[in-house]
């Protein structure tokens, strides 16, 4: 059974919670203040975080790079003021999703699994050389992409972008982050670069309309694991 | 002091030391050389032209003529003079005596000239040291007019700034001008106005510029000005330019400065409310979704817990707007009070009950004597100030621990009433803070909308409420009721029970 900890202060969300999960076959404990929830998360070892960013005692952003210095246990946010600065701010400090409240049972549940499969396949492909998200295969040894079996042709700049997002298929990337990663630690600013290259890679690998390269507006990148 | 009455002052002067020299010479003038006397005679002149200018000079050269020839020059008391040399004394006397009253009025004159022009730039050091100071935009025109019309006496000046695509005359001093010269002096839109001076009335402009920029105009009515004080007056208008420049920016700043604190506000605003809204939203939507969902199986009390939970949430929703509700019409000031005596304690249970299952895991203690008298207040209001803090002392408090609610009579014809919970407290330097509205301190959470109207309540009441620490550790909300009247108390007090 999939145990998820479930982190707010509002006793209602909690209860509600729990039945729901509870319901949908995961086992379901609570926390209601940040420090409770990271001893619970030291203590019960859950295979998934579900992070109220609003919480009475600590900030949900302390909560998270608390847990994070010792656990890689997916952290799933859930923010009611709706801004996008903390959204950003959570993912680019080791959340693995957001949420903005109201949500509905289902949308949450596939949060957790895609935060679930998301975790399992970074555990046993670290130095993977195929990574496969849908329709996309990638070599990461000899830099070839394929889209429904058929090839690609990426720069080098383009592949590695990809690639980045393929290995956290299924998550948000923020903006900071791809560029970090992809380019490098003194153009996280630089978002425009983003842009142009997500548009190429869109026409390249046929999504146009963006439904597997999705835009987070302002957040970031996410390439969609299970498309519908 | 005019002309005149100086002239008569230099005069009397001239005559005294006059008189005294006189009175002192006669006695010897056997003795003195003709051309002694007339030397000694220089003193009164000078005296007079020095005291009283130039008239006063000539008025001491035409009595030391006649002094001179009466009694110095023989033959004595008589305008005689005899002997040739004593003409040639007497003319050389005249003659010295009215250029010695010349020079020295003109030396005089050039001195009060250069005592003036000296205190008016002194003025205008003055001015540029008070418009370094940092001080309100108002405050500069009206010293820069001030200070330019006492400086250069001048009948008016006025000062003008551009006020949308015009000049406006923003500051003036001096004689008020009319408005028919109002009208004259403002330049009509696009037209260049001419500088310096012109006009037969003595109209003199300045062009106030800093950094390139032209900041305004200045105008001065003065018959007097010289070429050297409209120098002056234009070195001293890029002092003026650059001191309005920096107090236009400095407002410019406190305007933009309040901008961003009132743009802060509204989405601190913003965030809180959609904050409260959304919590309950979210539980409701979760718990609807789950019960929708026809492939998960429910046991029926989970089932009806969660058609309870969505009933609570909608109820907690309801409160939420009802009481923002509530602030806009405090803000619109509607707040009317229907008086009536009523026993506290029903008041407490009414607001518990309200609660609902807001209260879960929190249980409400009373703390109140069988003979605590009635109090005076609006049953609403007051019902609606318990609900809040009782609804915000069991969302702070862990779990499981209570809320007391206290009362006693407190002398003055109030009741003290304490709302204490065993959770966290409230620090000291947040106590006056909490009361705001969409205050959100960090121990709370919650938009601090429930808090600011209790406290809107009361104050309606012409009541306080107020933190304290509460025994246990918690926090103790605490605020006064007036008491009823005592008759109305023997009466209602039957029919309350």
């Amino acid at each position: 059974m999939i145990r998820v900890l479930a982190v707010d202060d509002d006793q209602a969300l909690l209860r509600a919670l729990r039945i729901g999960l509870g319901a949908l076959g995961y086992e379901v404990t609570v926390a209601s203040t940040g420090e409770r929830g990271v001893a619970q998360a030291a203590v019960e070892a859950p295979d998934v975080v579900v992070l109220d960013l609003g919480l009475p005692d600590l900030d949900g952003m302390e909560v998270c790079r608390r847990i994070r210095q010792w656990s890689d246990v997916p952290v799933i946010v859930l923010s009611a003021d709706g801004t996008e600065d903390r959204k950003i701010a959570a993912l680019d400090g080791g959340a693995d999703d957001y949420m903005t409240k109201p949500f509905g049972m289902g949308e949450l549940e596939a949060r957790l699994r895609v935060a679930l499969r998301h975790r399992a396949a970074e555990v046993d492909g670290e130095a993977a050389k195929h990574v496969t998200v849908g329709p996309l295969e990638l070599d990461l040894v000899h830099h070839e992409a394929r889209m429904d079996g058929r090839l690609v042709e990426l720069t080098t700049r383009e592949f590695a972008l990809l690639a980045y997002l393929a290995r956290h298929a299924g998550k948000t990337c923020t903006h900071r982050m791809i560029l970090e990663h992809v380019w490098g630690p003194h153009y996280d600013t630089e978002t425009q670069y983003l842009r142009v290259y997500a548009y190429r890679l869109r026409k390249k690998l046929g999504d146009e309309d963006g439904s597997f390269l999705r835009t987070h507006p302002g957040i970031g990148y996410q390439l969609v694991a299970d498309r519908p | 002091m005019s002309t005149f009455r100086r002239g008569v002052i230099g005069s009397v002067v001239a005559l005294g030391v006059m008189a005294v020299l006189v009175a002192v010479m006669v006695p010897l003038r056997s003795h003195l050389a003709v051309a002694t006397t007339a030397l000694v005679l220089v003193i009164p002149v000078v005296t007079g032209v020095v005291v009283g200018g130039l008239p006063a000079g000539l008025f001491a050269v035409v009595a030391g003529f006649l002094v001179y020839d009466l009694l110095f020059i023989p033959p004595y008391d008589t305008l005689t003079v005899g002997a040739a040399q004593n003409w040639v004394a007497l003319a050389v006397y005249v003659a010295v005596m009215l250029l010695v009253a010349s020079v020295v009025a003109r030396l005089e004159v050039t001195r009060g000239d250069a005592h003036q022009r000296e205190q008016a730039i002194r003025r205008l050091f003055e001015l540029t040291d008070v418009l370094i100071e940092d001080r309100p935009l108002a405050e500069v025109l009206e010293l820069i007019v001030s200070t330019v019309h006492d400086a250069f006496r001048s009948r008016s000046v006025a000062l003008m700034l551009p006020v949308g695509p015009r000049l406006e005359i923003v500051a003036s001093a001096g004689d008020p001008l009319s408005e028919s010269e109002q009208r004259a002096v403002i330049p009509p839109p696009g037209v260049p106005a001419s500088l310096g001076s012109a006009g037969r009335d003595g109209i003199h402009t300045v062009a106030l510029s800093a950094t390139g920029r032209p900041i305004g105009l200045l105008r001065i009515w003065s018959a007097t000005l010289s070429s050297h004080d409209q120098a002056l007056l234009r070195t001293f208008a890029n002092h003026m330019a650059l001191a309005l420049e920096r107090a236009q920016l400095r407002e410019q700043a406190l305007r933009t400065e309040l901008l961003e604190e009132v743009d802060r506000l509204q989405r601190a605003l913003l965030r809180a409310v959609s904050h409260d809204l959304r919590t309950p939203l979210a539980t409701i939507k979760m718990s609807a979704t789950t019960l929708r969902d026809r492939a998960v199986e429910l046991a029926p009390d989970q089932r009806s817990e969660l058609l309870e939970l969505i009933d609570d949430q909608a109820d907690r929703l309801d409160r939420l707007v009802a009481n923002l509700l509530d602030v806009s019409r405090v803000q619109a000031g509607a707040l009317e009070l229907r008086h009536e005596a009523i026993a506290l304690v029903d008041v407490v249970g009414e607001a518990t009950r309200g609660l609902g299952h807001a209260l879960d895991g929190t249980e409400v203690r009373l703390d109140v004597d069988d003979d605590l008298p009635l109090v005076d207040v609006d049953h609403l209001l007051i019902g609606q100030v318990f609900g809040n803090l009782i609804g915000n002392a069991a969302r702070y408090a862990p779990p499981g621990t209570a809320v007391t609610v206290s009362a006693r009579p407190a002398g003055d014809g109030v009741v003290r009433v304490a709302v204490s919970d065993e959770g966290p407290g409230v620090p000291r330097s947040e106590r006056a803070d909490v009361f705001l509205l969409f205050n959100r301190t960090a121990t709370g959470g919650g938009t601090g909308v429930g808090l600011s109207i209790a406290r809107a309540f009361l104050a309606a009441h012409g009541q306080e409420i107020w933190i304290e620490d509460a025994p246990g550790g918690g926090a103790s909300f605490c605020f006064t009721l007036p008491v009823a009247e005592v008759a109305e108390v023997a009466e209602t007090a039957e029919v309350v029970r």
